[in-house]
């Protein structure tokens, strides 16, 4: 039942992801009205299935990369209409929504054949490592996008031009808004990360060990923290906008990316189920 | 719709706007808001008028009346004689004088022009938002002096709803059209509210001057003024100082030093370029790259336009100004179409809604009568059976029945009434 309501959610998702561009790129009201109720819609499906999954499992946890995708999927979901909802805006929509599509779509047809197996510490610490961290990430892909966004618009300004091409016609929030939103979410990633991280060394070093710390997914984490803490005191410090600032934030994306594929090359973090 | 169609009808609108009459015209007829409940009365107690409305702003005068609708020619003419009679005794004005310039619409045309000027689509600058509110006023003055009933309201407030419609549907208000908008409304893009930031003005001229009230009416309310004649400056400061706002001078030698404070720069001194790329870097280095927009109104200009390439710095002279102006005016003119379609929509539903209102009066009554007649034959049946009343079940029982019957009764002649006045001939 849960893979239906998540295949659901998974068209739901799909139909906001189309409507969301009219309404972003030409400022359509009407698809701005279809595409928030139905992201929500889609959101509380997936709510639903993953709930209803973890229910009949007697669990609390993502037990396969699916799962944990599925998760992040409506974390990305939830984060597009806060801001759709504070800020008025449909344009984040514009890459949260397919992403979220991307994220569930894998998970709602195929089911996931490797299993994390769970084998130390209790649920509730391993939950919070791993929905922090997928909060962290969450942030940081937001913090990205608003990057983006404020390149657009500072862009549109400086073209003096009132409409050529959806770029311009894109109803964006004005730039001082979007720069807050790209430091706000990067704030919110920052005790995230720390905390999930931080949880995730202490059931390590107290189940593993210290050569848990030798593995290159955890040392790369590290690296990954290392680099979010600069990030946010260089755009503090400096007040670093525009263009750099995209490119800082797609170097820490990128970054996020690689330690997530490093999970392929890890020995210690992978808990296979037998 | 027909000539004769057009003769029988009841409503009829009157006026004159900025496309028929000069300003000369326009001025005669004008109504101040003091007046208008006055002037609304009058006309509304003019014989043969059984409604009336008066829409008075600086681009037109309008009457709008509901008069009695007669097939008599004699009296048609007559009718049409109602507004230029009542302008020529109202405000003295000869009707010859102002014929040229009349505009008359009847019926479908009057609910048309009606919901065309509600939408902004008739206004000199299309879109502007003002004349819906001017038109509600309209409407509330006429209400309260009760000169709008049951057709005008209802008519009005369509004419309110197909404005919102139009609004929300297009992008024909979107755009700013005039500089000073244009100028606010590119701040607002770039600081979104203008609430608590710092305006400064370079160069103590009409035209900033013009300006900053602009952008402190939008919720600016830290104003610097920079002069090369300090007492000027402090002057314009004076003047521009109230409680909420606070204002200071910067002498013209700081002003690089202490440009940094603004968030805006208003510039007019037309002294050749007073900010130059390398002063815009280390203003905005002192700022910790916080943006900066330049509004440069000066000829020849203050601003060296490479500033704009300087990120964080937004750049927009006079020219540019203009431009994004005439773009928008352009692009509300492509929207104004889109506009047209839904007022011919609205103005056809509308139409449809006015001509069914008889039959669906009828059918009402209709039914009305038949409840009560249904009512009356229960009543003197339960009272004939006094002696040995019906229970609860045979009374509901009995109840049933008759209504029943009443809907069987009354089912051919309610179908032949909605089939007239849906157009279509009635099954045999």
């Amino acid at each position: 039942m849960s893979l239906i309501w998540l295949r659901v959610a998974v068209l739901l998702y799909g139909i906001a992801a189309l409507a969301v561009l009219p309404a972003a790129l030409y400022n359509r009201q009407r698809w701005r009205h279809l595409a928030v109720p139905v992201a929500l819609a889609g959101a509380f499906f997936h709510f639903v299935s993953i709930t209803e999954t973890f229910y009949a499992a007697h669990r609390a946890l993502p037990v396969d990369t699916h799962e944990t995708l599925s998760l992040l999927g409506l974390l990305l979901a939830v984060a597009f209409l806060l801001l759709a909802a504070k800020y008025r805006t449909m344009a984040f929509g514009i890459f949260l929504l397919p992403v979220t599509v991307l994220l569930t779509l894998v998970p709602a047809f195929h089911a996931g054949r490797e299993t994390i197996a769970y084998p130390f510490a209790g649920p509730v610490w391993i939950f919070l490592h791993v929905a922090l961290l997928l909060a962290a990430y969450a942030a940081l892909l937001i913090s990205l996008l608003a990057s983006v966004l404020y390149f657009v618009q500072e862009r549109n300004l400086k073209s003096k031009h009132a409409s050529s091409g959806p770029a311009s016609t894109m109803k964006l929030p004005p730039l001082e808004t979007i720069d807050q939103i790209a430091l706000k979410s990067l704030l919110f990633g920052l005790p995230c990360m720390t905390a999930g991280l931080f949880i995730g060394s202490v059931v390590a070093l107290e189940t593993v060990g210290p050569r848990f710390f030798a593995d290159p997914k955890v040392l790369l984490s590290l690296a990954m923290w290392v680099a979010y803490m600069l990030m946010i005191f260089i755009r503090r410090h400096s007040g670093l906008r525009g263009r750099r600032a995209v490119y800082l934030s797609s170097f820490a994306f990128l970054f996020v990316l690689t330690v997530w594929a490093a999970n392929q090359f890890s020995v210690v973090h992978r808990f296979k189920a037998p | 719709m027909s000539d004769a169609e057009n003769k029988s009808g009841t409503l009829l609108l009157v006026g004159v706007n900025h496309n028929t009459a000069p300003i000369e015209v326009r001025e005669r007829l004008a109504i101040s808001t003091a007046r208008l409940a006055d002037a609304t009365r009058t006309l509304a107690h003019q014989p043969g008028i059984r409604e009336a409305m008066i829409l008075s702003t600086c681009n037109r005068v309008e009457f709008l009346i509901d008069h009695e609708a007669s097939g008599d020619t004699g009296r048609e003419a007559e009718n049409s004689l109602i507004l230029p009679r009542f302008v020529h005794e109202y405000f003295a004005v000869a009707p010859s004088s102002l014929a040229p310039h009349l505009y008359e619409f009847r019926e479908r045309e009057a609910i048309r022009h009606l919901f065309r000027v509600a939408s902004s689509l008739d206004s000199m600058v299309v879109g502007e938002p003002q004349i819906l509110g001017q038109v509600k006023q309209s409407w509330t003055v006429a209400r309260e002096v009760g000169a709008v009933k049951s057709t005008l309201d209802p008519l009005l407030q369509r004419a309110f709803s197909v404005a919102k419609r139009v609004r929300s549907e297009t992008q024909i208000g979107s755009s700013s059209v005039s500089i000073a908008s244009v100028a606010v409304d590119l701040a607002r893009k770039i600081f979104g509210s203008l609430s608590g930031k710092t305006v400064l003005i370079v160069g103590a001229g009409k035209m900033s001057d013009l300006a900053a009230r602009h952008l402190i009416q939008q919720g600016a309310r830290t104003l610097l003024v920079s002069n090369r004649t300090e007492q000027r400056a402090e002057k314009v400061a004076a003047a521009l100082r109230t409680p909420e706002i606070t204002t200071g001078v910067i002498p013209f030698a700081q002003l690089h030093a202490e440009a940094h404070r603004a968030d805006i720069i208003v510039t007019s001194t037309g002294a050749g370029q007073i900010f130059t790329p390398q002063q815009a870097r280390e203003i905005l280095h002192r700022r910790r790259n916080r943006p900066m927009f330049f509004i440069d109104i000066a000829v020849p200009r203050d601003v060296d336009p490479a500033v704009n390439e300087v990120e964080g710095c937004f750049v927009y002279d006079i020219d540019d100004l203009q431009q994004v102006a005439a773009q928008n005016q352009a692009s509300r003119s492509k929207e104004a179409e889109a506009a047209e379609s839904i007022v011919s929509l609205e103005v056809e539903r509308y139409q449809q809604r006015r001509s069914a209102r008889p039959a669906v009066e009828a059918i009402k009554q209709l039914q009305l009568s038949a409840e009560a007649l249904r009512q009356q034959e229960l009543a003197r049946t339960v009272a004939r059976l006094a002696a040995e009343p019906l229970s609860e079940g045979q009374q509901a029982a009995v109840d049933a029945l008759t209504k029943s019957l009443t809907a069987k009764l009354l089912h051919p002649q309610l179908a032949t009434l909605r089939e007239l006045n849906s157009g279509t001939e009635p099954e045999e």
